[in-house]
């Protein structure tokens, strides 16, 4: 009886294990070690659906009518051709997600949001992915002083460690907590966070940002470890747990105004 | 004529980086933000005309519209977490 309850067990972990290891993805090239994140809440994969573009893939939740993640390998040759592009793009409802499940331009008009790019424009080199990052499935309703203040200061204080860096992997998302949540245009809906992760796999570190999506927030710094618990995801599953433990060293970020008083870029 | 650069309050679509300066089309507003620098030089000067184009086009939206005093959002609902 004990060995069959053993064998249960044992059938029970290597199945929930499959399934927790079942980061199936079309695109791997966007995701450290090839290993798309996985939902540690399972809740979140109820109408998740992969969408992979050329230069970023993300899981989009149906549910929300938001990005769930949306992941980029950056390096410096791409970063270098990002800073020259031209941008002059149009936001668009997402063909790869049924219209039952995505979000629509309506849905954010009149509602005080900004549409908040996950994988950011800035980060793009070429006119496709350029546009195909103005997606409305890379986009969630952010308080306009959060994306346009802290928020652009940690995506452009990443650009500039990928830089030095020479190649990073990231992943920013929405995180949804509490009882309650606003939705806007009667379908989607606000997060209450956002973080940015970060993997180097040179130097074998990682760490992320977090911030809430709300007027006055400053972000922290917090392991892989601690994003896990918080978001739901495991945002890195190739990389082993002593790097998502410790968190790297960040660096501080300022927004814009501040980089422009400073003189600095 | 030429293609306008931004149809001010007719979509919800556009989008212009002009710099490190961002320029969204919205229907209740245009949205402007990030930094510039207008240098005195050609590429000031490129600049400087098509931040005026924008503001031309924003403008005589705006002179042509009947206004209300302040315009309203439409509030968001408070819904239960599908993820808790």
């Amino acid at each position: 009886m004990k060995s069959l309850r053993v064998i249960f067990l044992a059938a029970f972990l290597l199945m929930t294990s499959t399934i927790v290891d079942a980061a199936q993805t079309n695109c791997p090239e966007h995701y450290a070690g090839s290993q798309a994140p996985d939902f540690i809440n399972h809740k979140l994969s109820f109408k998740a659906r992969e969408v992979c573009y050329s230069e970023f893939g993300l899981m989009h939740s149906g549910v929300t009518r938001t990005p769930l993640y949306s992941a980029e390998h950056l390096t410096l040759d791409r970063l270098t051709l990002a800073k020259s592009m031209k941008r002059h793009s149009k936001f668009f409802p997402d063909p790869n997600i049924p219209v039952s499940e995505r979000a629509e331009l309506h849905h954010y008009a009149r509602s005080g949001y900004d549409r908040g790019h996950m994988a950011p424009s800035a980060d793009m080199s070429d006119e496709k992915s350029q546009q195909e990052c103005f997606s409305l499935a890379n986009m969630v309703p952010q308080v306009p002083e959060n994306n346009r203040g802290p928020w652009e200061g940690i995506e452009s204080a990443v650009r500039k460690l990928a830089k030095d860096r020479g190649e990073l992997y990231i992943v920013t998302g929405p995180i949804f907590k509490g009882e309650k949540l606003q939705r806007i245009g009667g379908e989607v809906m606000v997060p209450t966070l956002l973080f940015k992760a970060i993997y180097d796999p040179k130097r074998q570190e990682a760490g992320a940002y977090l911030i809430d999506n709300a007027v006055g927030a400053q972000p922290q710094k917090i392991s892989i470890a601690e994003l896990e618990k918080i978001s739901g995801i495991n945002v890195f599953p190739s990389v082993s747990q002593r790097v998502r433990t410790r968190a790297m060293n960040l660096p501080d970020t300022r927004a814009h105004k501040e980089r422009r008083q400073r003189g600095g870029r | 004529m030429a293609k306008k650069i931004i149809n001010p309050f007719k979509n919800e679509s556009e989008s212009l980086q002009i710099g490190e300066l961002t320029v969204e089309n919205r229907l209740d507003r245009v949205s402007i933000y990030g930094s510039i620098d207008i240098t005195r030089d050609k590429a000031g000067l490129t600049i400087a005309r098509q931040l005026k184009e924008i503001l031309d086009l924003t403008l005589a939206e705006l002179e042509r519209s009947e206004l209300p005093e302040k315009i309203a959002l439409v509030p968001a609902e408070t819904v239960d977490n599908p993820f808790t």
